[in-house]
């Protein structure tokens, strides 16, 4: 099997974009080229991941349409769609066409266009159709309604605070401040300060704030606003290719060392224990064995927070914490940059945005700056090895990446 | 209604019990099954109460939904009756309803959980 490297990557702003899915595809793609010194080259195969372009965009063939816009003619491009893992996925499938010999150089790009949808529900509804229709669907369930669940189920298990939610929320907050591609690039603080300067009203502190329900509504009880992933426009990119030819393109290529995937059942009370996620111990444990690491050498990690339970259980099932210790740990500064195990120094889903296809793939481009020290202000320091999980469904189809510096 | 309506399937070779979609047994992958009934009045296991509903229950301000084992270990999620004074551990009694009406306009008929006071 041959060792795959990246070489170059691109990354929207993500938010709100006036820009169509196409248009943000093609944006990070050309960036990652540009990145990567392959303008002039010939692509073997390209794969776009993108949750529902369909629905939301009227788009069939979106890695059809993207090969011909940027002109990668005559590449092979596929279309890769796992719900919100569709980027961990679309990366799974350009490392198995370098590793497998049938491709030297590969484009991957995630992304999704969701905030022109203003009909109230209309994403919630088109989101659920991932979950199991007769046993979930049917009944009125959403994916923030299951961060309800398992956040209430956890809390009652492990007798852990929901304020220690707060305090991840804060943290991916006061880290999307320092990045520049962040939906939201502004700390709790400074959202309390502004809502303050706007005579929204009056709060001590932002603890105070977060408690406030006018401020910080409750969504799907006992989670808030402030504890789940806004939604967003936004792409990715990475530029993969055999890593023996990699130092002919870039001085500072990372190796990708490890990848798993793995699925647990479609219905989520059918798992033994709602508060363990199954398929990111296999999945990361696939990725660990393959790159011969463990948890212990992980210096950075992004991790889906879509709901800030999910950081706390992934940051478990991935091995950084023993089971029901991962909310306290974060609490008290364990998860921060300069802390033992730095956990979404990009904001995390909840402060990068969540542009469904394009999160697998931003996560891995985070890695790609923090492992080549170019991350700026949210720096990591001295990281060399990394890894993720992107978590599709919910929880029953997860990939999981681990990084290294070459 | 009763609620012997809430029917799971249980594997005939390894007795696993499991929701009733399933072709081959999500343990031991066997594909021959029995119908079995719930027992019992379940218990609470989890709950939310969702402010944002999708479309399909647009017109429900926020409803409660919950995550119940009945006692010989069938588990089902529902909505529940009510919003206030939910409590994990607590226990319920099913009831058939209309929940909604779909996007196509079909009235939808399922199992709603009623907290016993």
């Amino acid at each position: 099997m041959k060792s795959v490297a990246i070489i170059g990557v691109g990354h929207t702003k993500f938010g709100r974009s006036k820009e169509g899915l196409l248009e943000l595809l093609c944006d990070a793609s050309l960036q990652a080229l540009e990145n990567s010194n392959t303008y002039a080259d010939n692509f073997d195969s390209v794969y776009v991941g993108a949750m529902c372009p369909g629905k939301f965009n009227n788009y069939t063939g979106i890695a059809s349409a993207l090969v011909d816009r940027i002109n990668l003619i005559p590449a092979a491009a596929d279309h890769i769609k796992n719900g919100p893992a569709s980027g961990g996925s679309a990366i799974k499938a350009g490392y198995q066409a370098i590793a497998s010999g049938m491709s030297d150089l590969v484009l991957v790009v995630g992304g999704e266009k969701m905030t022109h949808i203003t009909t109230p529900g209309f994403i919630t509804s088109i989101v659920a159709t991932i979950t199991h229709h007769e046993a979930e669907r049917l009944h009125g369930v959403s994916l923030p309604s299951f961060g309800g669940l398992l956040t209430r189920a956890y809390l009652h298990k492990y007798n852990a605070k929901l304020e220690w939610l707060d305090d991840i929320a804060i943290k991916n907050h006061k880290n999307g401040s320092l990045n520049p591609y962040a939906h939201f690039q502004k700390t709790i603080q400074e959202f309390m300060e502004s809502a303050i300067k706007k005579g929204k009203g009056n709060w001590a502190n932002i603890k105070e704030f977060l408690k406030d329900n006018s401020r910080n509504p409750i969504i799907a009880d006992p989670l808030r606003l402030f504890h789940i992933c806004p939604i967003s426009d936004g792409a990715a990119a990475l530029v993969l290719c055999n890593a023996e030819i990699a130092k002919k393109y870039c001085d500072t290529p990372i190796l990708i060392k490890g990848i798993g995937q793995a699925t647990d059942t479609h219905i989520i009370y059918e798992r033994e224990d709602i508060t363990t996620l199954k398929a990111l111990r296999t999945c990361s444990d696939l990725a660990y064995k393959m790159a011969k690491k463990t948890p212990k050498d992980i210096d950075v990690a992004e991790l889906h927070d879509a709901f800030e339970i999910l950081e706390v259980v992934e940051s478990e099932d991935i091995g950084f914490f023993k089971k029901g210790e991962g909310a306290k740990a974060a609490s008290e500064g364990l998860t921060q940059i300069g802390g033992k195990i730095p956990i979404n120094p990009s904001g995390g889903l909840k402060a990068r945005g969540h542009p469904l296809g394009a999160t697998g793939v931003a996560q891995v481009v985070e890695l790609f700056w923090q492992l080549r020290e170019e991350a700026g202000k949210r720096q990591v320091s001295g990281a060399t090895t990394g890894i993720t999980c992107n978590f599709g469904g919910f929880g029953n189809n997860i990939v999981s990446i681990l990084v290294e510096r070459m | 209604m009763d609620d012997n309506k809430i029917e799971w399937i249980k594997c005939n070779k390894c007795g696993f019990i499991q929701y009733k979609s399933h072709l081959r047994c999500i343990k031991c992958k066997n594909n021959k099954f029995e119908k079995i009934n719930v027992v019992g009045t379940p218990t609470l296991i989890s709950y939310t109460i969702l402010y944002a509903p999708p479309m399909e229950f647009r017109d429900k301000k926020s409803y409660a939904l919950g995550i119940v084992e009945f006692e010989n270990g069938i588990k089902a999620l529902g909505q529940i009756s009510s919003q206030k004074g939910l409590q994990i551990g607590m226990k319920l009694k099913p009831k058939f309803e209309k929940i909604c009406d779909d996007l196509d306009g079909k009235e939808i008929y399922t199992y709603i959980f009623v907290p016993i006071t």
